[in-house]
């Protein structure tokens, strides 16, 4: 008798081969048998008329916080997704020394637009190391996490307050690929490092002070253990886009290691641009350098309220700094005072077709309710005000519990997104998982890539799609024993119905520790979760508490590593 | 495909305490030096609205950081 027994599914391997009928068992948390199963399971999953594929991988996450508090990434798992890496763009949560810890902190809500409460109620700071940190995620962990070690957070610990605001000397970088190769013996997946990111002082994070040598240096280190190199370049520039990924691929080429660059969008406005950066990608591929750029399937939507800082207002300074260093009653009285908000009018009125747009799409007050759903446009007219004007208004009415989206701002060209996916040096990711909770749900990109792009637009095969997010992704990352459906391969596996699967409505959720919200969206059209042989979600049952997440790639036993050499 | 790169827009990484003066000097050495600092600071002006804005400030005289694109010719037609 197997452990588990999946029957009559629609089997897309994660090869790209075309799907085949078959049924697949389970032994040991490992796929035993695929094709005819005649034994019984101790449990049996019937997938008539649903694809039974591996598990998906999200290579681009931040999900290092809700880590500690959520070891199912929710609702990530339950949108198929079996493995998630975290400490994208600079920053991970290890190594951290304790008096680092409030920095950090401030780069994640400033960054990545965590809640400060969150990490305050949610958090027991108890490690400082990169394995206890491990560690300390690893129990109750249901999700599989690839861990990135940000450069910004070894910077700190190695150099100190002085990572933010010079390069290192010898002895410190030597002091940083130290602390690396630990990372790495530990079971780090890799480096991440950022070229664009402002701390929460809106000054450069201590990443963009290191130089050529340093961040050569930590290559190096990359190279001993064939690990990857994550950036986040300038990617509002084509000419800069192609500087950086000119510089990851002599990295790449001369130390043998996989590097990827992320988000490339493409939009109206930009694309010959984009064409541009993915002519320079084939030609370093083709000089031999692994440069991949990470492309991302959803449309950009931002959601907003005054209350926190938005991107959407990072080029109005004003505004800016009224969000991100105001309380709620000085934002209110920003917005209140007649000579204050005529500034802030001012700064903003240039962007009038913007406002236009933008839909209300929650209030906390019956009054107000008559105008969600309607465009800003729209509620200025009923009011007899400018859409901006409406904007402001209704959020000072509200005391800041008004919730806007500006829907499609970008990325949202069917064709020319559908045909980046399909790029066979493209790499499918960049999700943020985890990140800018209150801007944009950042689950069910998997959903919406079989929903809008196969199923939808017919721009890729169920296959092709599969294979993008599960085996390329796992060969891309160096994840082994994972990204196919294989005899002898760790049992990770979505089923799924084609016909129905996609992302979901977005809502608006409070689930996030003390008190806070998000933005998410939940799984639609997938049936059943397992990672690591058992169910950890299904539609049926919701979260289990079969927890089988590891932590990839293992750790280095060292007496292994010895008999190896 | 091939397997040599086409040219691209020339840019440098700085050197160690490297300035628009310095920049300057060494990669436009024919061009008198306020010209070219006043060249380089148009090529590359996400450097130069650093400082110009406010917004990410290293030094008040210097926004270069040492991770920093420079640019030492104009965008290609």
């Amino acid at each position: 008798m197997y452990d588990l027994v999946i029957r009559n599914g629609r089997v897309v391997d994660g090869s790209g081969m075309p799907a085949f009928n078959a049924d697949i068992a389970v032994q040991d948390g490992r796929i035993a048998k695929i094709g005819r199963v005649a034994e019984s399971g101790r449990r049996e999953i019937d997938a008539t008329a649903k694809v039974v594929a591996p598990g998906f991988i999200d290579p681009h996450t931040h999900f290092d916080a809700q880590l500690l508090w959520d070891g199912y990434a929710k609702p990530a798992l339950s949108h198929g997704v079996t493995t998630v890496v975290a400490g994208n763009c600079s920053l991970s949560l290890a190594p951290l020394k304790a008096e680092h810890r409030m920095k950090l902190v401030g780069m994640f809500n400033q960054i990545e637009e965590m809640p400060l409460k969150a990490f305050k109620e949610g958090v027991v700071w108890d490690w400082e190391s990169f394995p206890e940190y491990l560690a300390r995620i690893q129990k109750g962990l249901a999700i599989n996490v690839g861990q990135l070690v940000g450069h910004s957070v070894l910077r700190l610990w190695v150099m100190g307050e002085a990572a933010m605001e010079r390069t290192a000397n010898p002895q410190e970088i030597a002091e940083m690929q130290k602390l690396l190769r630990e990372c790495l013996d530990a079971g780090a997946i890799g480096l991440s490092t950022s070229y664009v990111d402002m701390d929460e002082t809106l000054k450069p994070v201590p990443s963009r002070y290191a130089d050529a040598d340093e961040v050569d240096a930590l290559a190096s280190v990359l190279s001993e253990y064939g690990r990857i190199l994550q950036i986040v370049p300038e990617f509002y520039d084509p000419d800069l886009t192609i500087a950086r990924l000119d510089q990851l691929a002599e990295l790449s080429i001369k130390y043998a290691i996989p590097t990827t660059f992320s988000p490339l969008f493409v939009s109206a406005d930009n694309v010959g641009a984009v064409e541009r950066v993915m002519a320079r990608v084939d030609e370093q591929f083709a000089r031999g350098a692994r440069v991949w750029p990470q492309v991302q399937t959803r449309p950009i939507d931002i959601s907003f309220s005054f209350a926190v800082p938005s991107l959407l207002f990072i080029r109005l300074p004003g505004w800016y700094n009224v969000m991100r260093f105001g309380t709620l009653d000085e934002i209110i009285e920003a917005f209140s005072n007649p000579e204050s908000r005529a500034k802030l009018v001012a700064e903003a009125s240039s962007q009038m077709a913007l406002w236009s747009f933008l839909r209300l799409r929650h209030v906390a007050s019956e009054a107000n309710q008559q105008y969600v759903g309607k465009t800003l446009a729209e509620i200025g007219e009923m009011r007899g005000v400018s859409p901006l004007d409406a904007m402001i208004d209704v959020s000072v009415e509200e005391r800041l519990d008004a919730h806007f989206i500006a829907e499609n701002m970008g990325h949202n060209l069917d064709d020319k997104v559908g045909g980046l996916l399909k790029h066979p040096r493209v790499h499918i990711g960049a999700s943020d998982g985890g990140a800018h909770i209150l801007s944009f749900s950042t689950y069910g990109d998997t959903g919406y890539l079989f929903g809008h792009f196969v199923r939808n637009q017919g721009l890729l095969t169920l296959e092709e799609s599969v294979k993008k997010i599960t085996s390329d992704t796992a060969a891309i990352w160096g994840i082994p024993d994972r990204g196919l459906l294989q005899k002898g391969l760790v049992a990770d596996i979505v089923v799924f119905d084609a016909d129905a699967i996609d992302r979901g409505v977005e809502v608006y959720v409070q689930d996030v520790p003390g008190d806070g919200s998000r933005y998410i969206r939940d799984a639609h059209g997938v049936d059943t979760v397992i990672v690591g042989g058992g169910v950890a979600w299904s539609a049926a049952e919701g979260y289990t508490s079969d927890a089988r997440g590891a932590i990839l790639p293992p750790a280095i036993d060292p007496v292994l590593e010895r008999i190896a050499a | 495909m091939a397997a040599t790169l086409s040219p691209v827009r020339k840019s440098i990484l700085p050197h160690n305490g490297d300035s628009w003066q310095s920049i300057a000097k060494r990669e436009l050495p024919g061009t008198a030096e306020g010209d070219a600092v006043a060249m380089l600071q148009s090529w590359n002006l996400h450097v130069f609205m650093r400082s110009a804005g406010g917004v990410g400030r290293l030094r008040s005289d210097n926004p270069i950081l040492p991770s920093d694109v420079i640019f030492v010719e104009p965008p290609h037609a």
